[in-house]
């Protein structure tokens, strides 16, 4: 029978057709679904990727906030410090510039350690130390003042009954030294053409000898000077001898001349009246020369 | 030139560095550059020397020439003798001392000289205001024997001066005398400090030894006091007696102070002295007269020993005042007597 055949092939394809469609909406529902769960997704991230944008973007505007409130605290510290530290560099610095009044001192352990910075004529020199402990009896621990000076006198002096005194006597001593000792470290270097020797001196410069000409190589006789300085405490001699080298009785003039240079040896500092040796020596009247 | 002087200056010469030689030809001054120059300084000792006699004959050296050498080379060989310190004081009421370089010279060589007639006086200025002389000494009837010379260096207008121990005993008064006249002063006395270290010698007697002040312009900070642990240390482990130890650095810091100490070689304790015993019916304690005995303390370094020993752990800190008065007190010769 072939209608038999027929239909049931028939059916079969029927079935497999419907199957198939089946299949197919199945298939396409699947699809369908997918492409629902994706476009959710999407959804998601893209709505995760504002929030995200929206989180930077407040971040960013909140942590510039912050420095726009910081910054002005900081400066403000930072000036205190920097104001400090300038404070502090100005009493330093101040400290040391006192020794520039020619007494400073620095509190130590055990007492007080005093400096005496000496100086002549608006010169700065050299600055000694003494170290004293503030005991009972007052008394000096270690100093840098040279030998020659007479300082246990003057401690024996003043130390323990008026320390002002002692100090004053002290810054005395120094100064007038100092002050003769540029004066003989003067003429050594700025007028050694002047002088004919070799300068003498002694450790205290309080005695000085030496023998100068006010032309040299010139006609001009040689000067012998002795200069005594009997107070330690003075930077000008007590005593002061201008003699002719080898010449007995000397002219009126070179008589006058000498009598003038030991006047100005007593007046004036050392160096200086050698300083108006070598302006008045351009004007130097030749007919001295006889 | 004499014979004895060329001896004298052979003699002086061979006993100089070949390393010394040349700083000390230049600085004696007595032989030319171009003199010098002719020298082969390389050739064997014996060899140079000759050449150089031959040149100061040239130039015919005198004894003080020769003098001169003699004293530079004590200059650079100081250690050698061993050198006495001596104070000399003036009279009251003096007047303010105006040294004067010249007359002090001739002064010091006069009485020399007056005393006995056969003496070799040099001097030799120096730039920190000390003058070497140099004395060879001879008698009435002898001529001054030039090898055992005795060294004087004196620091004008300070009371003090250095000889070098001499074995001529019997000169030494008269070289006090001669001192102490020709600087205007009254009196010397020997006092009991002695060592071949002259520059400790100045410093102690000059007490400039400590010369560290503090000031506001130093800008060393505070120094830490190392207390010569491991600083690397394990810090979970303690020392047991860190305390003392810091006790101990503190004494020898205030006793001794942070400046290089002066250099001596030896204290001596000579103790006369009754023994001081706790325990009764000793022999010794019983003993009317006082002991006699001589400690003596030598080192290469005395002072700087004696620094160590508390922190080494080898004398108990403080230490004796007898060991650690020296600089202060200027003596390293001690008589401990009972009161």
């Amino acid at each position: 029978m072939d209608n038999g055949s027929s239909v049931l092939a028939h059916l079969e394809r029927l079935e497999t057709q419907v199957s198939r469609s089946h299949k197919q909406s199945e298939e396409l529902q699947s699809v369908q679904a997918q492409e629902g769960a994706l476009g959710t997704k999407i959804h998601k991230l893209r709505r995760l990727r504002d929030e995200l944008r929206a989180a930077v973007r407040h971040r960013r505007a909140s942590v510039k906030a912050c420095i726009a409130n910081v910054e002005p605290n900081q400066t403000v510290e930072i000036n205190e410090q920097e104001a400090l530290e300038e404070k502090l560099e100005n009493v330093k610095a101040i400290l040391q510039a006192y020794h520039f009044t020619g007494l400073s001192g620095k509190l130590t352990s055990r007492g007080v350690c005093v400096c005496i910075s000496t100086a002549f004529e608006g010169n700065l020199l050299d600055s000694y130390f003494v170290d004293l402990v503030i005991q009972k009896p007052l008394r000096i621990h270690h100093h840098s003042v040279p030998v020659f000076i007479p300082l246990e006198e003057i401690a024996a002096k003043y130390l323990q009954t008026n320390i002002q005194h002692f100090l004053f006597s002290l810054c005395e001593y120094l100064n007038a030294y100092s002050g003769r000792k540029y004066q003989a470290d003067r003429l050594q270097s700025d007028f050694a053409a002047l002088l004919t020797g070799p300068l003498q001196r002694n450790p205290l410069c309080n005695l000085l000898s030496f023998t100068y000409k006010l032309d040299p190589g010139g006609q001009s006789l040689p000067f012998c000077a002795r200069l005594l300085y009997k107070d330690l405490t003075a930077t000008l001699p007590t005593d002061v001898t201008v003699t002719c080298q080898g010449v007995e009785v000397l002219s009126t003039s070179w008589e006058e001349q000498r009598a003038s240079h030991e006047t100005l040896f007593c007046t004036k500092p050392l160096h200086q009246v050698f300083a108006s040796f070598t302006r008045k020596g351009e004007k130097l009247d030749m007919s001295l020369v006889s | 030139m004499d014979e004895t002087i060329a001896e004298f200056i052979k003699r002086t010469i061979l006993k100089i560095p070949m390393n010394e030689l040349t700083t000390i030809l230049k600085a004696w001054d007595f032989l030319s550059e171009n003199q010098l120059q002719t020298v082969n300084f390389r050739q064997r000792k014996e060899s140079v020397v000759q050449h150089l006699i031959h040149l100061c004959e040239e130039k015919h050296a005198s004894i003080s020439d020769a003098a001169q050498l003699d004293i530079i080379y004590m200059q650079f060989h100081q250690h050698q003798k061993v050198w006495d310190v001596f104070q000399m004081i003036k009279g009251p009421g003096e007047d303010v001392d105006l040294f004067d370089m010249k007359q002090f010279k001739n002064s010091f060589k006069k009485i020399l000289q007056r005393a006995l007639k056969n003496v070799t006086v040099s001097f030799r200025e120096t730039e920190e205001n000390a003058v070497w002389i140099r004395i060879a000494w001879g008698t009435q009837y002898t001529k001054p024997n030039q090898y055992k010379p005795t060294y004087v260096v004196y620091y004008s207008q300070t009371p003090y001066a250095f000889t070098s121990s001499s074995m001529l005993r019997r000169n030494t008064p008269l070289l006090g005398q001669a001192l102490t006249i020709a600087s205007k002063h009254h009196q010397i006395v020997k006092m009991d400090l002695r060592s071949r270290y002259l520059d400790s010698l100045k410093a102690i007697v000059f007490k400039q030894y400590n010369q560290t002040f503090e000031t506001h312009n130093s800008t060393t900070p505070l120094q830490e006091r190392s207390l010569g642990l491991d600083i690397n240390m394990d810090s979970r482990i303690i020392h047991e007696n860190i305390v003392e130890k810091e006790r101990v650095q503190r004494i020898t810091q205030e006793t001794f102070g942070d400046y290089p100490q002066p250099q001596l070689e030896f204290a001596q304790y000579k103790l006369e002295t009754k023994f001081k015993s706790g325990l009764n019916g000793s022999v010794l304690a019983e003993r009317e007269e006082p002991l006699r005995c001589l400690i003596k303390f030598s080192s290469p370094h005395l002072l700087e020993a004696l620094k160590s020993l508390a922190p080494a752990g080898i004398a108990d800190a403080p230490l004796s005042p007898l060991l650690t008065c020296i600089p202060n007190k200027r003596m390293n010769y001690f008589k401990i007597r009972d009161k």
